[in-house]
């Protein structure tokens, strides 16, 4: 896999276009959820998209096969995204320090669900998780990757991420027992 | 087993699917006497399904070409030589600086200096890995059950209900699945040969996923149809039917 990975880079840095555009078929759709749900919106997602394979174009310069190809992706993906994600915050004047809890955690939901998740509500839900549990819930809920991936992936142990993931299932919960607060 | 036993990481695991059998056990027993403990994982389990089956949208094709168009505008991307040691790879900076020293005292410094010019990003490609490939594959195997669970469960929904759809619309459906069937059939058959190749593991996702796209579509059209809402029963019909 990794000699696989490594043979493709050499492509690219060698100007093999074709090497770059199998890298982008490979993991461009699953990118493309990824940011779009990170950012809560696609016409923002197609620049980001963009912005996150021009800026792996530019740093396989200093891929040397530590991790997977995809794990390095992924993990340059979602640092852009949580800097785009913290940028705007700042923009917005939130005197935030940290992405990870914008407001205190909802207590658990003492109304079970009734029947099926709706879809609508799921993401909306989703939408309203901190980023960094968000993140790590996307990776390995809605994109099923392993906790030890996610952790490759957000550069944090194995631990965190099932923490992160249970966070987020949980405050997932109590959304969809008592409405995302607007 | 008490409720305050359901912390975070047994619940994180029992939704995974990776408690060891007699922790599960013990859980289980607890879930069948708390009531309360039981909608908790239950909703939890839901949740976890219900993401794993959110749709999927391809990028819209203007984007590959918006950044090919920017990526010819770019330099081509140099390998960078590592300069300095870092904890992870000073074992290998320790090994090559012995065979430096070792390769000098014998009066092979020429063969040497040809080796590190065109070699010097092999030395860091070669650092320990963080992911090994077992932990990897157990995590492959894991996920794809994950897919058969959901797909299980959506085919039994789909099953008992095919009956009510148009037989025209069955049709192109049945027709989908013997090909989205053959590809995961295709795609395991490929994994066997090479269970570490990422294209193949990403081959079978995707005719899995595609599997649980399909067969959602089909329910979802089922419920138009029993809500009356005729106009979005035909909607999705079509959408089927394409």
């Amino acid at each position: 896999m990794r000699n696989a990975d490594l043979e493709l880079v050499g492509r690219i840095r060698s100007g093999d276009g074709s090497a770059f555009e199998a890298l982008y078929r490979q993991h461009a759709t699953r990118l493309y959820n990824l940011a779009s749900r990170m950012m809560g919106g696609h016409g923002e997602a197609d620049d980001l998209l963009q912005d996150i394979f021009l800026l792996a174009y530019r740093k396989l310069g200093s891929f040397r096969g530590e991790s997977s190809l995809g794990t390095w992706l992924y993990r340059l993906a979602m640092n852009h995204c949580l800097d785009v994600l913290r940028n705007r915050q700042t923009r917005m004047g939130q005197q935030t320090d940290s992405l990870d809890e914008p407001d205190a955690p909802p207590v658990a939901s003492p109304v079970p669900l009734v029947g099926a998740v709706s879809r609508i509500d799921l993401e909306r839900a989703i939408d309203a998780l901190p980023p960094a549990c968000r993140a790590a819930f996307l990776l390995h809920d809605v994109e099923g990757f392993g906790h030890q991936e996610v952790g490759a992936m957000l550069g944090i142990s194995e631990g965190t991420s099932k923490s992160q993931v249970h966070k987020a299932r949980m405050r997932i919960r109590y959304y969809l027992a008592h409405g995302v607060k607007s | 087993m008490k409720c305050a036993d359901l912390q975070a990481d047994v619940l994180v695991d029992l939704v995974d699917g990776r408690l060891d059998p007699a922790e599960q056990r013990d859980v289980e027993r607890h879930l069948e006497a708390c009531a309360e403990c039981r909608a908790l994982v239950i909703d939890l389990r839901s949740i976890r399904a219900a993401a794993f089956m959110l749709d999927r949208r391809e990028p819209p094709a203007g984007v590959w070409n918006r950044l090919q168009s920017a990526v010819a505008a770019e330099p081509l991307p140099r390998a960078r030589v590592q300069l300095m040691p870092t904890r992870q790879n000073w074992p290998v900076w320790l090994a090559a600086a012995a065979v430096l020293t070792l390769a000098t005292t014998i009066g092979l410094w020429p063969l040497v200096s040809r080796s590190a010019s065109s070699g010097g990003e092999t030395v860091a490609a070669d650092a320990p890995a963080e992911v090994t490939v077992e932990s990897v594959t157990a995590e492959f195997e894991a996920a794809e059950k994950h897919y058969q669970k959901a797909i299980d469960d959506l085919q039994t929904i789909a099953n008992k209900d095919t009956g009510e759809l148009d037989p025209q619309v069955a049709a192109v459906l049945q027709k989908n699945l013997t090909v989205i069937d053959q590809a995961i059939t295709e795609s395991r058959a490929a994994l066997r040969v090479q269970p570490s190749s990422t294209n193949a593991q990403d081959g079978l996702f995707d005719a899995l996923r595609s599997k649980v796209a399909l067969l959602q579509q089909t329910v979802e059209l089922i419920n138009e149809m029993r809500k009356g809402n005729q106009a979005e029963a035909g909607r999705r019909a079509q959408t089927l039917s394409q």
